[in-house]
C-alpha cells in the first residue's frame, strides 16, 4: 500500500499572537510541534505498512521550519516526506489548504505511483476544525471516513472500525480513500535513531513550491480562501464561581455539593436526567 | 449589493453572485424514531439569523422512512422542509449524505447552511462546503449578521478556547457553519404551525462504503469529549481502586470517568481518557475533579466545561480558584457519601431535592445573617 499521512506543524502553547491587520496568526517566535492528534494517524499508517508492506509518505503544507515535523515522522519509520511550501500559500483557510494538499497528493501519485490511502489526524490543537480530511476527499473525489480507531485489509478491501458518540461502527471502504484517526486512538511509536540517521543519509524530503504544483495563485493562500477572520477577541479567563466549602463531615460535603448543583440552572437538568430520566 | 468580480476568483469555483442565494437551511439528522435533539437546537440560531436577514428557515430532512418527521421541524420553527426520503439513505455515509445536500444546495441556492456539530455533522459539513467551494466555520458558539452586507458572522473559539474568532465569508455563498450540541436550546414547539413540505429525489445509486456492523456503546465506553458528565481523577486518587470508586459515582450520574496526565502515566486509567493539553479537551455540563491539583496543563482541557466541582484535601490547591464549587476533604469519604446521597435521592424521587436545597439555602442565609 502507498499511504500518505498529512500532518500539521502547530504552535506548542497558548503563546500564539494574532495580526489584527491581516487577520491571520503570527507563528514566528512560537515554539512548534507536530500536532499531537496527527501522531495516531502516523501510527495507523505505519502499522498498515508493517502488516502489508508498501510505503508511508508524510506530507505537510507549511513554511520550511516544519521540516522538523516531517523528520519526526521519518524517525517513526515513514519512507518519504514532502513539504509543500510557498509564500503564496500563506493565510490559507481550510478550503485553500486542502486544495494544496490534494494537489500535493496528485503530484505524489505522478512521482511515485497511485496512493491507496490518505490519513489525517482527527483535528488540530490550534484550530480544531476537523475539516481537512473531508475537504481533501472532496477535491480528490475519494470516499472518506472519520474517527477511525483500527484499520486492516480484508479480501483486498479496507476495513475500519470507527467511534461515534454512542456507537462503534465497522465499515468497508473502497480505496483510494481518506480516513481521519480518532484522537488518542493509538499510541504513537517512539522516534528511532536508526531511522533518523537513515533519513539524514538518504535525504528523503522533497520540497515542492507552487511552481512545482503549478496552481493558479487565485486558488491558494489568502486569495483562495472564502472565509476571513474579521475580528478576534481574547478570553483570558473563564468566569468561575469559586465557592469553597469546608464541610462538617463527608455527608455534609456531599449534600452541599448536590444542593449547589440542583439549584444551579446550568446543571439541574442534567442531574434530573441522570437520576430520573428527566425533570 | 456587492458584485463579485469573476476574473478574481479561483477558476475551480463557480462564479455566483451573493444575491442569487436565499433562505437559511438547517440540515436535520434523523432516524425512523425522529429528528435529533442537536439538529432541532440548530433552529434557534437559524431563526435568529433568518429574522435579521428577513428570510425563511428551511429544514433539510434526509433518510429513509423519515418523511413524517418533517412536521417536527415545522412545529419547532422551520417555515419549510425539503425531504429526501430514499432507501439509498437508510444508512449514513458521509459522502452520500454530503452529496445529497450538495445537489439540493446547487438547485435551491441557500444563503446560509447550519449543521449540528455532532460527530457526523463535523464529518459531513466540510465535504458539503468544499464540494460547493464555499467556506465553512466549525463549532460555532454564536452567530451574528451584518445586515448591510448580509454576511453572517460565525463566532468560534479556536486555540483551546483562549480566543473567540469572528469569521465571515464575504462574496461567497452559502455561508456554512456547524454549532456544538447543547449551546442553543430547542425552540419551543407550536402545534398549530403549518409549513410547506417539498419532496426531492436523489440520483445517487451506490455508496463506496458499506456499514458492516454497529455496536451501541455502553455508558462507560462513551468518549470523554462527548460526555455530559465527567468524574475525573488525579494523583490524589492514589491508585486503580480509587478509580473504581470514581466509576461508581460516574455510573449513578450517567457519566464517564477521565483522568489527569499523572493518573494516566501511573496506569490507573487509559490514555484515551486523558484530559488536558496533551490529552483531550472536554466540554461537559459537569466536571467533577477529584484529587486534581489544577495545573495549567490540565485546566486548559476543561475551559469549556459548564461547571466544575473540585474535591481536594489540600485547601491551597490551585483548583479551588478555578472551580465553581469546591469542597476540602478526603476524597474517598466524600465520593462515598456522594454515591450514598445520590442513591437515596434517586430512591426518594425528585421531591427530595426541594428539601435538600431548602436546608442549604437556610444554612447559607443563616451564615449570611451571622
Amino acid at each position: 500500500m502507498r499511504i500518505v499521512v498529512g500532518i500539521k506543524w502547530v504552535p506548542n502553547t497558548q503563546a500564539v499572537r494574532f495580526d489584527p491587520k491581516t487577520g491571520t496568526l503570527i507563528r514566528t517566535g512560537v515554539p512548534a510541534i507536530v500536532n499531537p492528534h496527527d501522531l495516531p494517524a502516523a501510527e495507523l499508517a505505519l502499522r498498515l505498512k508493517d502488516e502489508y508492506g508498501g510505503e508511508v509518505i508524510v506530507l505537510t503544507m507549511a513554511p520550511p521550519p516544519a521540516i522538523q515535523g516531517l523528520e519526526h515522522i521519518l524517525g517513526m519509520g515513514a519512507d518519504r516526506a514532502v513539504l509543500l511550501t510557498d509564500r503564496a500559500f500563506a493565510g490559507a483557510d481550510t478550503l485553500a489548504t486542502s486544495y494544496v494538499i490534494a494537489q500535493g497528493i496528485r503530484k505524489i501519485e505522478e512521482e511515485w505511483g497511485p496512493v491507496d490511502l490518505a490519513v489525517f489526524g482527527q483535528e488540530t490543537i490550534d484550530s480544531s476544525t476537523a475539516h481537512i480530511g473531508a475537504q481533501v476527499a472532496s477535491w480528490l473525489g475519494w470516499p472518506y471516513i472519520y474517527y477511525v480507531k483500527k484499520a486492516w485489509l480484508q479480501d483486498g478491501r479496507l476495513r475500519v472500525v470507527r467511534q461515534l458518540e454512542s456507537a462503534v461502527e465497522e465499515f468497508e471502504v473502497s480505496t483510494p480513500a481518506v480516513v481521519s484517526v480518532a484522537m488518542k486512538a493509538l499510541k504513537a511509536r517512539p522516534v528511532r535513531l536508526s531511522y533518523k540517521l537513515r533519513a539524514k543519509l538518504e535525504n528523503p524530503i522533497t520540497v515542492w513550491t507552487n511552481k512545482d504544483l503549478g496552481l493558479d495563485p487565485r486558488c491558494v493562500g489568502l486569495k483562495g480562501s472564502p472565509t476571513i477572520v474579521s475580528k478576534v477577541t481574547y478570553l483570558p479567563e473563564v468566569p468561575r464561581k469559586k465557592i469553597v466549602y469546608k464541610p462538617k463531615d463527608p455527608r455534609d460535603a456531599a449534600r452541599w455539593i448536590l444542593a449547589q448543583l440542583f439549584s444551579d440552572e446550568k446543571t439541574r437538568e442534567a442531574l434530573y436526567k441522570a437520576l430520573w430520566g428527566g425533570a | 449589493m456587492v458584485r463579485v468580480d469573476c476574473s478574481k476568483l479561483c477558476p475551480e469555483w463557480p462564479c455566483e453572485q451573493p444575491d442569487e442565494f436565499k433562505h437559511v437551511w438547517v440540515i436535520a439528522e434523523a432516524t425512523e424514531e425522529g429528528v435529533s435533539e442537536a439538529s432541532l437546537q440548530m433552529l434557534t440560531p437559524a431563526l435568529e439569523i433568518a429574522r435579521k436577514l428577513d428570510s425563511k428557515v428551511v429544514g433539510i430532512l434526509l433518510g429513509y422512512n423519515v418523511s413524517r418527521h418533517a412536521d417536527t421541524l415545522i412545529k419547532h420553527g422551520a417555515d419549510e422542509v425539503i425531504v429526501v426520503d430514499d432507501i439509498m439513505l437508510s444508512e449514513y455515509y458521509p459522502e452520500v449524505y454530503g452529496q445529497v445536500v450538495v445537489d439540493l444546495a446547487r438547485k435551491y441556492k441557500p444563503e446560509v447552511i447550519l449543521i449540528a456539530a455532532t460527530m457526523r455533522g463535523r464529518e459531513m459539513g466540510p465535504y458539503i462546503a468544499n464540494t460547493l467551494r464555499a467556506g465553512i466555520t466549525a463549532d460555532c458558539t454564536d452567530f451574528d449578521v451584518d445586515e448591510k452586507t448580509r454576511d453572517v458572522l460565525l463566532i468560534r473559539p479556536p486555540f483551546a478556547a483562549i480566543m473567540l474568532a469572528y469569521i465571515k465569508t464575504p462574496f461567497r455563498r452559502p455561508q456554512i457553519g456547524t454549532a456544538r450540541p447543547n449551546v442553543f436550546p430547542v425552540p419551543p414547539a407550536d402545534e398549530s404551525r403549518r409549513g410547506e413540505i417539498k419532496f426531492e429525489k436523489t440520483s445517487i445509486l451506490t455508496a463506496r462504503s458499506k456499514l458492516i456492523s454497529r455496536k451501541i456503546l455502553k455508558r462507560e465506553e462513551i468518549p470523554i469529549e462527548k460526555a455530559e458528565i465527567i468524574v475525573s481523577g488525579g494523583k490524589g486518587v492514589g491508585g486503580p481502586d480509587g478509580f473504581k470508586l470514581l466509576e461508581e459515582l460516574a455510573s449513578i450520574l450517567g457519566g464517564v470517568v477521565a483522568g489527569s496526565r499523572k493518573a494516566v502515566d501511573a496506569g490507573w486509567i487509559s490514555h484515551e481518557r486523558q484530559v488536558g493539553q496533551t490529552g483531550k479537551s472536554v466540554k461537559p455540563i459537569l466536571y467533577i475533579a477529584v484529587g486534581i491539583s489544577g495545573a495549567a496543563q490540565h485546566m486548559i482541557g476543561v475551559r469549556e466545561a459548564t461547571r466544575i466541582v473540585a474535591i481536594n484535601i489540600d485547601p491551597e490547591a490551585p483548583i479551588f480558584n478555578q472551580a465553581d464549587y469546591g469542597v476540602v476533604g478526603d476524597y474517598k469519604e466524600i465520593v462515598e457519601a456522594l454515591i450514598e446521597e445520590l442513591r437515596r435521592l434517586k430512591e426518594a424521587g425528585p421531591g427530595a431535592v426541594e428539601e435538600l436545597i431548602r436546608e442549604y439555602t437556610q444554612q447559607a442565609q443563616a451564615v449570611g445573617q451571622g
